[in-house]
């Protein structure tokens, strides 16, 4: 089956710098593909440049088996693009907006009302269909750019920051309608907000400063090599003494001591990744006679294991 | 195709709901009509020679016709593309299947058509004429037609100078210093010291081939180089726009 989007090799120079750096990524038809970055990693660059606003300096990108740089009005013609900006035009109508672009988009005639009908449905704009789009809030243009990438039912989205300004009642109805919409279209998904992208992305590429520096699916990413174990404990005794006692444990890397509750001190314990050093903590306890009120292996989150792989890339 | 109807449709529409037009037309409107107004006064008097009209003065005799004109192109063509640039739905547009050409003219016959609606609403003011004198509409209407294909010129090149920008001012004046250019290149033969060289640049002189406009004369040479310049700075324009999509690096 034809990838969804595949890159070789894309750089983009400019005189100044280079914000691509011969990346290769690949996005299956039908899945929802994060993309990840801190801010000037070269998101943006790279999204421009599949949607056909920007020319690579080198490499090829093909998209449903179509060429970038020759074959790009066939190629909008299949995607729906939502910038970071999202810009709408302020003195018209929701509705007379979607009709526009539905026009534009070459949605035929005889069907153009009932698209715009549905796709109003889909975004939950049918109430403000009739306003001014200058007079919306941010969550309602947020829907209304969506909306728009929608109303040609295209096979590929690609989304820029989809959720950024929201407020959380909002990004969860966006993120719903993300997950809804990856079950007939492959989507782009590409930001800096990571706990959404954990909950909606099947796959995650992590750029940084130009280049790739993981693929992967969330779930093993949190696993993986770049993930730090964690354990939170609670012991009643002397902070110093306990530990020192627990930086001696094989395996631990770091002994943070946190809250203090009365006799009882919470510890974060950093481990080497892929080791469970709970039972060696557990029996060192039960050796020095320390009450243990809480033993519990923190999830790593994705944040973690981005904060670490990008900063990685930044001190080499 | 259709896609141009459509955005030119857009265009012309966002031109009315932007107060730029109202307050532009209005003193326009205003502004023609005095000057209609002093030009009777002035042809009517018995000391005037009696083989002047009306038609050889109202268009491109007066130095109001040249102002008002190098005034309305870069107002009217200043937002065109700087305001899509600079609240970004520029890039929204171009990332829909529309070619560049597409967006470029569109732009350009929004203005196109609003310029002409300005100088539609002096129409009246000939039939006002009619009322107390015999007419000769020949000239009013090479007039017009000369009016209009001289508008095309420097609204083309207003929307290039506004493709280069995202600031409407910077584009309205750039235009203001282009259009001044144009408009001097004809006086620029009297420094040229070569005859040949000289005439040619006296060739290119707008104002010369508007003298055939306002005395009635309708010859294509006019009709060709104003044309010529508009679809060079519409060419230009779109390779403007389309440089991103083609520049490597």
């Amino acid at each position: 089956m034809t990838l969804a989007i595949d890159a070789q090799n894309l750089t983009k120079r400019y005189d100044t710098a280079t914000a691509l750096d011969h990346i290769s990524f690949q996005v299956r038809q039908g899945e929802i593909m994060g993309f990840l970055g801190p801010n000037g990693a070269g998101k943006t660059t790279t999204l421009r440049i599949l949607t056909g606003l920007l020319a690579p300096t080198s490499g090829a990108v093909r998209i449903h088996g179509l060429d970038v740089e020759t074959q790009s009005l066939e190629i909008r013609r299949q995607i729906g693009y939502l910038p970071e900006s999202v810009a709408l035009y302020p003195e018209l109508r929701v509705r007379e907006y979607l009709s526009y672009r539905a026009q534009i988009k070459a949605v035929p005639r005889a069907q153009r009302r009932a698209r715009v009908d549905e796709t109003l449905e889909r975004c939950a704009l049918g109430d403000v269909q009739r306003m001014l789009i200058g007079r919306l809030s941010k969550g309602y243009r947020q829907r209304v750019a969506l909306a728009d990438t929608l109303i040609s039912r295209p096979s590929l989205l690609i989304l820029d920051e989809p959720t950024v300004g929201l407020d959380p009642h909002q990004i969860r109805q966006t993120r719903d309608l993300i997950k809804q919409l990856g079950e007939t279209t492959t989507i782009l998904l590409s930001t800096h907000i990571l706990p959404e992208v954990d909950i909606t992305c099947q796959r995650v590429t992590i750029i940084n400063k130009g280049t790739i520096v993981a693929v992967d699916t969330p779930e093993n990413l949190r696993r993986g090599q770049n993930a730090r174990q964690v354990v939170h404990l609670e012991l009643q005794g002397n902070p110093a003494e306990i530990g020192q006692a627990l930086a001696q444990v094989p395996g631990v890397a770091r002994v943070q001591p946190r809250e203090r509750q009365g006799e009882y001190t919470t510890y974060a314990l950093e481990a080497q990744p892929g080791l469970d050093v709970r039972e060696a903590v557990f029996r060192l306890a039960v050796e020095r006679r320390w009450t243990l009120r809480q033993l519990t292996q923190v999830q790593t989150s994705l944040e973690d294991v981005f904060i670490h792989l990008t900063t990685q890339e930044q001190e080499s | 195709m259709n896609n141009l109807l459509v955005l030119t449709s857009r265009e012309w529409k966002a031109f009315w709901y932007s107060p730029i037009a109202y307050v532009v037309g209005a003193f326009f409107a205003l502004m023609q009509g005095w000057v209609f107004w002093l030009l009777v006064a002035v042809l009517n008097d018995p000391r005037v020679d009696p083989t002047w009209n009306m038609s050889e003065f109202f268009f491109g005799g007066t130095f109001f016709y040249w102002l008002s004109m190098l005034v309305i192109a870069p107002l009217l063509t200043m937002r065109s593309f700087s305001e899509e640039k600079r609240t970004g739905t520029l890039e929204v547009l171009l990332a829909a299947p529309v070619s560049d050409w597409q967006v470029v003219l569109a732009k350009f016959f929004g203005a196109w058509l609003c310029y002409g609606v300005l100088w539609a609403a002096t129409v009246p003011l000939f039939f006002l004429l009619r009322m107390h004198a015999a007419l000769d509409w020949g000239p009013i209407f090479t007039g017009y037609l000369g009016t209009w294909l001289l508008g095309a010129v420097f609204l083309s090149f207003g929307t290039l100078m506004s493709s280069l920008t995202r600031n409407q001012v910077i584009a309205a004046f750039m235009s203001l210093v282009v259009m001044l250019f144009l408009f001097s290149i004809g006086f620029l033969h009297m420094f040229v010291t070569d005859p040949e060289a000289s005439k040619t640049v006296q060739y290119l002189s707008i104002l010369d081939h508007f003298r055939d406009f306002s005395k009635g004369i309708l010859d294509t040479r006019p009709v060709v180089f104003y044309l010529s310049l508009t679809v060079i700075a519409l060419f230009l324009t779109m390779r403007v726009v389309a440089n991103p999509r083609w520049r490597a690096s």
